[in-house]
């Protein structure tokens, strides 16, 4: 339970990148009209690939847009979205991070499953496949694990805590409860924070196609008819301040961090655990002095294979007793895809909008119950609904679960 | 030559069979007398990451490439399964190679 004289934590800003498009506004939308943006895999080496569709950033992202010629050339496109998304919900939140020393008291914490991906795929390639004489210069400071969080500090001269949190596909999630943490704790009056993934890469493509996880058709969670999961990539990124800090300047607030639940499951190393799943929600509720009836809809983290969608129902139920009958759960990974160490981010841009207009995203492509995952998905077209309070689920590989508790702005 | 060639055929087949059986009887770590066609994955003990392992080897062992198919659902598969799946592969491969000549 939540120390109550700790600082309530306030959700300010919102900025992604994500195959439905450039903004959390395009994101947003996209979800809400129940608009997939899975399509045929767009890749140099696309003929050699089993795997055929993804959910990719549109070709027409422009890193360039956004950001100054002289970065350009230090940056993944892990960093390219992360910057992208965190210059969007900079903005918002309306923040001046130079006035009043507000820069040393704001924390970076960015997740991402690999980080720079791309950039290790490039040099490997031509270490060993081209036989080049050399690599890029820049690869090191491309590829980090930290260089998305660092280039936002640089950009912004944020200079509180700043670094990465890698979880695999929990690794938002976990970097936003990090954040709110070093709100809590005092540590920070601002924390930007989120997830930025982009792994579409051959070598990463084929080692998915490896684990025979990958969906053939398109990802249909908790349909009897799946086939498994769509790879997705973008960024997703949040400011995160006090609620005193934000109420005080008087700031738009999106919604409320309430509360967050993590633990492990120490079973397996991809197979998901109900109960290590369940305690996470359960934390979380408690965490934000929620009761389960308080609480109307859940972000599944619904990947569309049978091991998740199965495991997570029971889960659910384990949580949430009796009143799992009565919540709106969705998976919007059947439209954004699975965005692994991003997907945390983008799901929350989903629980942010249907904090704000009451309308909660549906589950697309489910065309086909499954028995076994018997709650109300809101399958196919979005739901007007109120919904007071919400969950937004995260399992990763490695057995790690990460659950963030999200109320209405007070 | 009818008989020869169907001998030869039964031969390759139970080579065939007893090299996927060895294959899993060193994944699942038990003696090969063990597995019998019907067993399936699961029965011997192969988790399903392992399963997956052992799909990797059969295919890296014979040059084949299984179909895709949700990893899930390979524990569940028998032995028998496997063997079927791997002479399917090894005729579709006879076939390519007819084919470009």
């Amino acid at each position: 339970m939540r120390n109550p004289t700790m600082p309530r934590v306030a959700i300010t800003g919102m900025g992604a990148i994500s195959p439905l498009g450039v903004g959390a506004e395009a994101l947003w939308q996209g979800l809400r009209e129940g608009r997939s943006a899975i399509g045929p895999l767009r890749h140099p080496d696309a003929e050699r690939l089993r795997v055929k569709i993804a959910a990719q950033v549109p070709a027409s992202f422009d890193p360039a847009a956004n950001i100054d010629e002289r970065t350009l050339p230090l940056l993944d496109r892990t960093s390219e979205f992360a910057l992208h998304a965190a210059r969007e919900a900079i903005a918002q939140s309306g923040l001046d991070f130079s006035r009043d020393g507000l820069g040393l008291r704001t924390a970076v914490i960015v997740g991402t499953g690999v980080g720079g991906e791309t950039t290790q795929d490039e040099q490997s390639r031509r270490l060993y496949a081209d036989n080049a004489a050399r690599v890029h210069p820049l690869s090191i400071v491309r590829l980090m694990t930290n260089a998305s969080a660092s280039q936002i500090s640089i950009a912004w001269g944020l200079r509180g805590p700043t670094f990465a949190v890698a979880s695999a596909c929990a690794s938002a999630n976990h970097a936003i409860i990090q954040a709110a943490q070093m709100i809590r704790y005092g540590l920070a009056d601002v924390a930007i924070a989120g997830g930025t993934e982009a792994c579409l890469t051959y070598g990463a493509l084929r080692a998915w196609e490896a684990m025979r996880v990958l969906a053939d058709d398109t990802c249909r969670p908790f349909s009897v008819n799946r086939r498994g999961l769509v790879l997705g990539e973008g960024a997703g990124i949040f400011v995160l301040e006090s609620m005193e800090h934000a109420q005080a300047r008087g700031a738009v607030i999106l919604a409320e961090l309430a509360g967050t639940g993590m633990t492990a499951d120490a079973t397996d190393i991809v197979m998901p655990s109900a109960t290590g799943a369940a305690a996470a929600m359960t934390l979380a509720l408690a965490d934000a002095g929620l009761a389960a009836q308080d609480v109307d809809y859940i972000n599944a983290h619904g990947t569309g294979t049978l091991a998740n969608d199965v495991t997570e129902t029971k889960a659910i139920r384990l949580a949430f007793g009796a009143h799992a009958d009565r919540l709106a759960v969705s998976s919007t990974k059947s439209m954004h895809g699975h965005a692994l160490g991003a997907s945390g981010a983008l799901e929350l841009v989903a629980v942010l909008g249907a904090l704000r207009d009451r309308v909660v995203p549906p589950t697309a492509h489910l065309d086909q119950p499954d028995p076994a995952c018997n709650l109300d998905y809101v399958p196919n077209v979005a739901r007007e609904m109120p919904v007071r309070a919400a969950l937004s689920n995260s399992f990763a590989f490695g057995g790690l679960n990460a659950v963030l508790a999200l109320k209405r702005a007070p | 030559m009818t008989l020869s060639i169907a001998a030869e055929d039964l031969a390759m087949n139970d080579t065939t069979e007893q090299q996927v059986f060895e294959i899993i009887a060193k994944q699942a770590k038990i003696p090969v007398e063990t597995i019998k066609p019907e067993s399936t994955l699961k029965d011997l003990g192969i988790a399903s990451l392992e399963a997956i392992e052992v799909i990797f080897d059969i295919e890296e062992h014979f040059n084949i490439t299984f179909p895709d198919q949700q990893g899930a659902n390979f524990d569940t598969d028998t032995a028998q399964s496997l063997v079927d799946a791997v002479r399917l592969g090894l005729a579709a491969k006879a076939a390519a190679g007819e084919g470009s000549k």
